[in-house]
């Protein structure tokens, strides 16, 4: 195999050749130099399909093209054939012209002479004129010539170093290759060149000396100097293709920095393409190892993905010294951690900081700081030592630290990262809503001067959190549709997939689970391919069904789902989608009446999350939860100071929906001991606020809840209709506010049905539609109350239909 | 000079026994050499066959033809176990265990005297040798010949697989060709005594096999003691005549003509020694028509002969019939596409005759049948070359030296691209290494005498043309080149003799007319060089012998004459380009005349000169006329035009004075 040059090369010389002579049409010219620079270069200038935006193959077209050019001439064919040649004779097309260049190459020694007249493309520099004495004018006048530095320039004098440096061995293998590159097109050749016809065609001294030698001689000299590549193939042995490392590593590369900047995996048939490149070479690049690391780490395969990675570094050892030793601790940690082995990664990571230490390695030191810092954040109990030792006692030092660090040594990536967890840890602390405000608008700013693309995935996440937070869901999915329509191509995997998840929680929170399932299903196969986000994926739609299962009391699937997903314990996940797991747990056990193990379990996370100092949004859910049991065992007075904390925390920190459903909770209370008009002027004033936050489950409990309130006030004039002491007049208004109460409980019920029928929770369905009855009855409409009790009965079977 | 059906049967057997018996030996190039020829035989035909009814029908293998020497015959039977054993070690290349199964280090060094007499005499050693301990007496094992040789045989190439590990990096700073073979001494004293000892013996034994005749010839050749050498060589082929391997050695051994004239009557008489009769006169660059004959002789008898062929393509080729060479060597290329051997002559000859193409071809043909042969890399040393990638040739030339330090024509040609890239020292030390090698390659004389004179030291480099004139008598660039030397060293006499003699050199090629020492034949030559005719009047013009002057300026200037001109680039003939003036590419430059020779050479650099001095002449003669015209026709050829306008201007007036005068 050989450095750089390779058939395909020459291809792409003769055609640059063609482009200087001015061959080329004036409506080739963008096609031409498109399709050169994107051979040559990384760019591409052809119009990116804008809107239609396919991620497998978009993103794989480039190795693809790659690899197609070097395999076969065809690539040459499709761009040149449409052309016709700026030519005086009609009917020629580019294709012709380029062919004559190919063809005219016709021995090894024209091979020479084709490389040795490249100079002559490339503009004189001014030593070489003053030498020649020539003037500028003079040299101008001869048309195009090609900048030195020119990309073209700089692929052209590359390409004639090369071959100058070339060994006589290389140079033939070149002209061997080549001759078997260009025979496709033979057939085509001779019928527009009888002249040139014949079964040696491809090399001009054979056909000179067949008349010599006679035409078995001439054949037996043919294969002696072509080798087997004449003779037909024998058995399943096939030819190795005509590749050199310069692409190889080209490809490499390229396949590296996909799996990298996106995290999804090679498609199977671009692998098995590089694989028979990479079969003919007798040098395997070590980043090939390093990409089939990669590629099986990505599908999750542990013990392969550590020998490849060892092995990587054990050849790279070879020649870059133990330089690189530190990275290949970091790399390993970073696996390590990403297959659940925690504290092995802490070691690692610990003796690849003392290795960048040694080295004064600050950009790896950095890095190896901020993975700290978030594993700290996952797995608080691991650095838990650590961190008592050292001087940075808490998160926010170690990231103000690293922010000022980052900004000196100018690594933007790590600033950026350092001021969105910065934000995220004053959030998650309850801290002040603006400051996390100001330092997402840092990073932002940081993102687009620096352009920063793959950061658009965090940042973006970390504002559709906040708005979240805020109660204001139209922004958060504004957010989340921003994202995926925009900076989805240019980002993460593991960002798109997150991202999608959240807006599907959101139109699952509206109830339009159909939706959600179908955005979760129409993500990229190719990309689901890897390992972790395929887990997620999974996951997140395992919990989406729940949470509908839930919804629709259908508790054998939900026990299911649950038993399932309550394998995958936090070594695999990160803390939140644990808790998220576990929430749904206690509301399942709830549901399931079984108060008791739900109380403990609740009481439990509790403590855990006091002791790991986690997100306060958290705590305030649990209370919440707490809340709620109290609510279930018909206690809910038991809970008045938890709900009345929930509320003040919430408060505290912004935490608006979370706020709502503490005030509902209160509310709640209030009922319960009476306060009807209190809890109903409570819920009066939140309920607007709770509508914007599109959580409908929250709107339905709390519309019950007035109503309740309501019925509680009707209750009183009731009495007030009801008791003796009261004048006629009294009596009279009591019944019409009674009545008038009793119309306003109805309709708080009516809209507390219409949003428990939207998400489908078939027990609250039946708890409202058993209140309206109830109320209509009241109101003395036995009909309407009929009406009601039927469709309450024939839910209940249509809901033990579905349930089995 | 056909063979009879019958001859041509005994030839083949012998020959067969002889391939037998050289690979018995290890003697593998000789077996290789035999093999091939036997293969040329053509196959008898049917009625051959039909003659021959009344020879013996059963069929014996060669390999087991009777030993005719009864004593020989049975050490062999005795021995076979261990001969076969050494054999094989011989094949596996481990060369001292070989030699050890017969002869034991440890007493061979006892054989032969340990090392304290090392320094002293022959007959110091004999003087010595009652006193010294008994063994010596029993001293030389009862070994058969076959194995005696085997082992002695493994010795020396052992002693030369050392030397080739010690020896350094080409033309590194330690490589000063001094390692020599130490394998040689033990070997050479071994066999002295051998042949003492068969000598004492007496006439009584039947003759030996010959083949210890030719490794001790082998080693005296190694020992430059060429006399003694040539002796054994001469008994060797005498008693065994067909170890081709003997016969090469011989050929090395003779680097005159005369010489080989004195050998021959010495030789036996069979179709080997006319064999080598061709190849020594070849190797010796003679040529002619005795030799072209004896040559289509033998491609009579072995009519596909790639020896022959080659033989007679490298014939060709020193006789400059470049097209004919060349043509016989793509035949044969066609004939054996795999063999590689000679190829690096055939790319000398595409070098010159500038086929780039081909060469390119061949180069890399070479590559893929084997890259690392000596041949292979000159070929592409020689492409690279013509190329103008010196750098790269040189480093091909490296790798043929590195392969085999004996390869003859990569050390000239490394010498002659370390010229073009400047650096002379290296460039005479790869001339020299060449000629050490083989005393007969007038290219390296050349060469050498070349970079001298490009050094200017021209007294050496007179030596070294001489040298490479005495070599080639009929090459007329030769004797140019001593011409020219003693023109710069001011021996204009002697400068006019050999120039005169080269003109005489060229004729010869071109009239096959070989009438030496006359002068006259000068006026009846069809096509001279101008370079040589300038130079010669140039020399006539400081002599002051102005008559003698003009008739050859005279001379160079008809050279012109013959139609069609033919524009040479100025300064090409006139420049001292080294490759240009080199052997390979002066035999181009008398392709390149030979293809023009019918046309005249047109205006030169050096005709233009010729007319210059004649019309100067002719102006000091007061031959106006003939002035004017001459300026005119350099006006015309546009050569030194203000010169020449000044000319004629002068001459006008100078007419016009004397015409109003004689008015």
């Amino acid at each position: 195999m050989s450095r750089f040059l390779t058939p395909a090369k020459i291809g792409l010389l003769a055609l640059i050749e063609l482009y200087v002579e001015g061959a080329v049409p004036n409506e080739g010219i963008i096609p031409v130099i498109n399709f050169l620079a994107s051979n040559l270069t990384d760019c591409d200038l052809s119009p990116t399909a804008g809107n239609n935006f396919n991620p497998t193959t978009d993103r794989w077209k480039k190795a693809e093209s790659a690899i197609r050019l070097v395999v076969s001439i065809k690539d040459f064919e499709a761009l040149l054939s449409p052309l016709s040649a700026a030519d005086k004779l009609p009917g020629r097309r580019l294709w012709d012209r380029f062919l004559e260049k190919l063809w005219g190459i016709d021995s090894l020694h024209g091979l020479h002479e084709f490389f040795a007249v490249m100079p002559g493309l490339l503009r004189k520099t001014r030593e070489e004129m003053r030498r020649l004495g020539l003037d500028e004018e003079e040299e101008q006048g001869k048309g195009v010539r090609l900048g030195r530095n020119s990309p073209f320039g700089a692929f052209v004098r590359r390409a004639h170093v090369e071959f100058v440096r070339m060994k006589f061995e290389g140079v033939t293998e070149l002209w061997k290759m080549f001759v078997r590159y260009r025979q496709p097109t033979a057939g085509y050749w001779t019928r527009r060149h009888p002249q040139y016809g014949g079964r040696l065609s491809f090399d001009a001294v054979l056909m000179e000396g067949e008349e010599e030698w006679g035409g078995r001689e001439t054949d037996e000299l043919a294969v002696m100097a072509y080798g087997r590549m004449l003779l037909p193939v024998v058995g399943g042995d096939r030819e190795t293709l005509p590749v050199s490392t310069d692409d190889v590593e080209g490809l490499l590369e390229f396949q590296i920095e996909q799996i990298q900047k996106y995290g999804i995996r090679i498609p199977p048939q671009i692998r098995d393409r590089f694989k028979t490149f990479l079969k003919g070479s007798h040098v395997v690049p070590s980043l090939s190892h390093y990409l089939s690391f990669s590629d099986s780490w990505r599908s999750g395969d542990f013990p392969t993905s550590f020998d490849y990675l060892h092995r990587y570094f054990d050849y790279t050892m070879l020649n870059r010294d133990r330089l690189f030793y530190q990275y290949a601790l970091m790399n390993l940690a970073i696996v390590q951690s990403d297959f659940g082995c925690h504290k092995e990664a802490v070691a690692t990571m610990l003796e690849a900081v003392s290795t960048a230490r040694e080295n004064r390695d600050m950009t790896c030191l950095n890095f190896a700081l901020n993975w700290f810092f978030h594993f700290g954040r996952a797995h608080p109990h691991l650095v838990r030592e650590l961190e008592n030792s050292s001087m940075l006692d808490n998160g926010k030092e170690t990231l103000a630290f690293l922010r000022v660090k980052a900004k000196e040594t100018g690594m933007w990536i790590l600033w950026g990262s350092a001021l969105l967890s910065e934000a995220k840890l004053g959030m998650a602390n309850g801290e002040s809503v603006s400051v996390a405000f100001e330092h997402m608008v840092r990073s932002s700013q940081l993102i687009v001067e620096r352009n920063m693309k793959t950061m658009m995935g965090a940042q973006l996440s970390m504002n559709i959190t906040m708005w979240d937070r805020l109660g204001l869901s139209p922004m958060s999915s504004m957010a989340c549709q921003v994202f995926l329509s925009c900076h989805a191509r240019s980002s993460v995997f593991d960002d798109e997939l997150k991202i999608t998840y959240r807006l599907a929680g959101l139109l699952a929170g509206k109830g339009k689970y159909e939706e959600a399932f179908s955005l979760l299903e129409s993500l990229d196969s190719n990309s689901l391919r890897s390992a972790k986000p395929n887990q997620y994926w999974h996951l997140y739609r395992g919990l989406l069904k729940l949470r509908r299962d839930l919804h629709r009391n259908n508790l054998p699937a939900a026990d299911t789902l649950l038993s399932q997903l309550l394998q995958t314990g936090p070594e695999d996940l990160d803390q939140d989608m644990v808790f998220i797991i576990d929430t749904l747990h206690i509301e399942s056990l709830i549901r399931h009446k079984d108060f008791e193990s739900a109380f403990t379990k609740v009481d439990s996370m509790i403590t855990s999350l006091r002791e790991n100092n986690r997100d306060i949004a958290l705590r305030i859910r649990l209370l919440l939860a707490k809340a709620h049991l109290f609510d279930s065992i018909n206690r809910p007075e038991k809970g008045f100071s938890i709900a009345m904390r929930a509320a003040s925390m919430a408060w505290r920190a912004l935490l608006i929906p979370l706020l709502w459903q503490a005030i509902g909770a209160v509310a709640n209370i209030l009922n319960s001991l009476s306060e009807f008009s209190a809890a109903a002027q409570l819920l009066l004033s939140i309920l607007p606020r709770v509508l914007e936050t599109d959580v409908l489950f929250t709107a339905g409990t709390l519309y019950n809840l007035l109503a309740d309130a309501r019925m509680g006030q009707a209750g009183q004039f009731f009495y007030m209709a009801g008791s003796e002491s009261s004048t006629e007049q009294e009596k009279q208004r009591g019944r019409r506010k009674q009545r008038e109460l009793a119309m306003r409980a109805h309709a708080a019920l009516e809209s507390a049905y219409k949003y428990f029928e939207r998400v489908e929770d078939v027990e609250k369905q039946g708890e409202v539609l058993a209140k309206m009855a109830t109320v209509m009855r009241v109101l003395g409409d036995e009909g309407v109350s009929e009406g009601y009790a039927a469709r309450y009965l024939s839910l209940k079977r249509e809901s033990e239909r579905v349930n089995g | 000079m056909g063979l009879s059906a019958k001859d041509a049967l005994q030839l083949r057997e012998t020959l067969q026994i002889a391939v037998v018996k050289c690979s018995e030996r290890c003697l593998y190039h000789a077996a290789k050499w035999a093999a091939e020829l036997l293969d040329a035989l053509p196959a008898p035909s049917a009625a051959d066959l039909a003659a021959t009814k009344g020879l013996p029908t059963t069929y014996i293998h060669p390999a087991f033809t009777p030993n005719h020497d009864p004593v020989e015959a049975a050490l062999e039977a005795k021995e076979l176990s261990r001969y076969l054993l050494a054999k094989s070690l011989f094949d596996c290349k481990e060369f001292d265990r070989c030699a050890a199964v017969f002869l034991p280090e440890s007493s061979l060094g006892e054989m032969v005297g340990t090392k304290g007499d090392d320094n002293t005499t022959a007959e110091g050693r004999d003087k010595g040798k009652p006193s010294v301990v008994l063994p010596s007496e029993r001293a030389l094992p009862q070994i058969s010949q076959k194995s005696l040789f085997l082992a002695l045989y493994a010795k020396v190439i052992s002693g030369e697989k050392r030397k080739e590990e010690d020896s350094e990096m080409i033309l590194g700073p330690q490589d000063l060709g001094t390692i020599t073979n130490k394998q040689l001494v033990l070997v050479s004293r071994f066999l002295t005594k051998w042949f003492d000892q068969r000598k004492s013996e007496g006439g009584d034994r039947a003759p030996s096999q010959g083949f210890l005749e030719y490794l001790y010839g082998m080693v005296l050749v190694k020992e430059k003691n060429d006399e003694a050498a040539m002796h054994y060589l001469i008994e060797s082929v005498q008693l065994f005549p067909w170890n081709w391997g003997a016969w090469m050695e011989i050929t090395n051994l003779i680097t005159r003509l005369e010489q080989l004239n004195k050998v021959t009557p010495k030789l036996p008489q069979n179709i080997m020694s006319f064999i080598f009769h061709a190849h020594a006169s070849i190797n010796l660059y003679q040529q002619g028509g005795d030799t072209a004959a004896s040559l289509n002789d033998l491609l009579a008898v072995f009519p596909t002969s790639s020896f022959l062929l080659t033989d007679k393509a490298l014939l060709y080729y020193h006789s400059k019939d470049l097209i004919a060479a060349e043509q016989e060597f793509s035949q044969l290329l066609g004939l054996h596409p795999q063999r590689l051997d000679a190829l690096d002559h055939y790319s000398n000859i595409l070098y010159v005759l500038n086929l780039r193409p081909k060469l390119a071809f061949l180069a890399h043909l070479c590559s893929s049948i084997d890259k690392f042969r000596p041949e292979s890399c000159v070929v592409i040393g020689n492409y690279y070359s013509l190329l103008s990638c010196h750098d790269k040739a040189v480093q091909y030339f490296r790798r043929a030296l590195m392969l085999d330090r004996s390869c003859l024509s990569a050390w000239t040609l490394m010498g002659h691209e370390y010229v073009e890239l400047k650096n002379t020292h290296a460039a005479i030390e790869s001339y020299r290494r060449a000629v050490d090698v083989n005393r007969r390659d007038y290219r390296a004389w050349y060469g050498l005498g070349q970079t001298y004179e490009v050094l200017e030291m021209h007294a050496y480099a007179l030596w070294y043309y001489k040298k490479a004139a005495g070599l080639r008598p009929w090459d007329g660039k030769m004797w140019q080149a001593v011409g020219s030397c003693l023109q710069k060293m001011g021996r204009d006499r002697d400068g006019i003799k050999a120039l005169k003699r080269a003109l005489l050199a060229d004729s010869y090629y071109d009239s096959s007319a070989s009438s030496f020492g006359s002068a006259g034949t000068i006026d009846r030559m069809t096509q001279m060089d101008p370079e040589v005719l300038l130079q010669i009047a140039t020399m006539y013009d400081r002599l002051e012998e102005e008559e003698e002057a003009k008739a050859y300026m005279e001379l160079c200037v008809a050279q012109e004459d013959g139609g069609v001109t033919n524009e040479q680039g100025p300064g090409q003939g006139d420049s001292i380009g080294i490759r240009g003036d080199s052997p390979g590419s002066d035999d181009g430059e008398g392709g390149g005349e030979r293809a023009t020779a019918a046309e005249g050479t047109g205006v030169t650099v050096a005709t233009s000169k010729a007319r210059m001095w004649l019309a100067r002449y002719a102006m000091r003669g007061g031959d106006y006329e003939t002035a004017n015209r001459l300026a005119t026709e350099l006006c015309q050829d546009g050569v030194e035009v203000e010169e020449a306008k000044a000319l004629i201007r002068e001459a006008r007036s100078r007419m016009e004075q004397t015409g109003m005068m004689e008015s």
